[in-house]
Parts: C-alpha cells; structure tokens; sequence
C-alpha cells in the first residue's frame, strides 16, 4: 500500500533492442519518458543508464517487470539482467515493486487479455501532449515490433504502480 | 518527497522545444547556447533572476513551481529563521511584526509548493 502518494518513480521496462523508461510523480504527472537503444555489451550499458537515471531523478521506487512471472516469458540475457537490477537496488536501498504483465493489462484496460496496442492507445489518450505522437501504427502479422513501444511499455508500468482512482 | 531541483526539461518536452530554440528566446548569444540551456537542466548551473523569470514566460509556469526543489529548501531556511526572530527580544513589542513572524515559521509547513 502506497503511505505518500507523491512518491517519486522510475519505471524500467527492460527489452532485447535497450530498455524504455518512464518517470513519475503521481498518476497525473509524467516526468519524462523515452526509450535508449543499447547496441553493444546490453547489460553493463542498460545497468549504466539505470544508474544515471536513479542519480538524476532520486526516485524512491524502481518499478520493474515481474519477469519470473506465469504469464511471462523473457530472453535468458533480459531475466540476468533483471536479476543484476534487483540486486544493485538491493544495494542502494532502492525499493523495489514488481509488476506482471497480467496485472498491467487489467489495471490499464481491465481486461487481462487486451493487446498491447490497446494499451498503449489509452495511454497516449492519457497523456496526449507527452505521448500522443509517439504512439506507433497497429503492427501487422508480418512486421516487428516498433521500437516506441518500448516507451508505453514503461509507462504501462509506471501507471499500474498508482492504485486506481476511485 | 524532495522535489527535483528543477523542472526544466520536463517543461521543455512538453512544448517539444529544443534547448537550441529555448537558449536564443533565453537572450543567451554564441556558438553553443544550447549547453547553458542544458547545464541548466542537468542542475550544474543556477540561472540568474533574469533567466528564471524568462523561463516562467517561455514555459507558462510560475517560477516556484519550475524550480521547486530550489524554493522548498529556500522555504525551509526561511522557516528556520523565522523561528529564530520568533525567540529574539525587541524593545518596542509590535503586535504585527509578532503575527508576520508566527505566519512565517507556520507557513512553511503549511503550504507545501504546487508542483
């Protein structure tokens, strides 16, 4: 249960091109949010830009993926380096809290079996100024994930932290 | 929650301006504008009173709110003091000075910044 509700956040969504991030003062206000593309030696460059983030935006929570989740499947190199993040926030006191993708579908559609698009629709409609050019077209069977998605991956995250509004 | 010491950059995306384009409505001049516009941003500067009040009309935002980190602890210095001058014996007591001074050391921690 969330005390202070004007908590500081930073959502990392760990991916295979880099990582997205997002930043958070209360469920109304996004701070920042972007993603990095990483190319060579993924994990040590994803842990640096962590670390710069952490020390520019002192967040007081770091939101991660629940990657050991049921409904989760992740790369070996992503789970290694989920573990190397817990570990280093461990270190610095950081908390931490775990969100699975089951958990950010039903707070964010209220459906455990919407699409990610959808998702990422509605937050673009909640944040039109910060995201709503960023959202990408509908993928198609034939083609690969758009990179931006990385950034409503993050901000799926950062969002389900907040509890509802009711 | 401490505020950042600013909130520069934030506002800057928000409105999808470059610090280059930020820097010339800024005033600053040269080949590199755009780096006190960063410095700014990265909390490595502190502008001046010119600067801060020309940000407020380039973002819409107050200045409190803009650089809200910076007028907490300005909030929390002045609060201390106030206590001090609270405590501190005057000839002449002034029933005005005594309510600013009460409204000062209270206000602080009543009013937390709008950000």
């Amino acid at each position: 249960m969330i005390k202070n509700k004007t908590v500081r956040i930073l959502a990392i969504a760990p991916l295979s091109r880099g990582l997205g991030y997002a930043v958070m003062e209360g469920p109304d206000k996004l701070l920042a949010a972007g993603n990095k593309a990483i190319l060579r030696h993924k994990n040590a460059g994803a842990l640096a830009w962590v670390e710069k983030f952490i020390r520019f935006y002192q967040p007081g929570v770091l939101v991660l993926p629940d990657v050991n989740a049921a409904d989760t499947h992740r790369a070996q190199r992503i789970k290694t380096l989920h573990r190397q993040l817990l570990g280093w926030a461990k270190q610095r006191q950081l908390k931490v809290k775990l969100i699975s993708a089951t958990q950010q579908r039903e707070r964010l559609l209220g459906n455990p079996k919407g699409t990610k698009h959808a998702m990422a629709k509605s937050l673009a409609e909640k944040f039109p100024v910060e995201l709503g050019k960023r959202l990408p077209p509908k993928r198609r069977p034939w083609m690969s994930e758009d990179p931006r998605m990385d950034i409503f991956d993050a901000v799926g995250l950062a969002m389900t932290f907040w509890p509802p509004v009711r | 929650m401490q505020s950042l010491p600013n909130y520069l950059q934030s506002q800057r995306k928000r409105l999808s301006f470059s610090q280059e384009e930020v820097a010339f409505l800024l005033g600053i001049r040269g080949m590199h504008k755009g780096n006190k516009v960063c410095r700014d941003e990265n909390f490595a500067r502190e502008p001046s009173l010119q600067e801060a009040l020309a940000y407020e009309v380039i973002y819409g935002r107050p200045v409190r709110e803009l650089f809200a980190g910076r007028y907490e602890q300005a909030e929390e210095e002045v609060k201390a003091r106030a206590k001090i001058l609270s405590f501190r014996k005057v000839r002449k007591p002034d029933v005005r000075r005594q309510e600013a001074i009460i409204q000062l050391a209270a206000k602080a921690s009543v009013n937390p910044p709008i950000v």
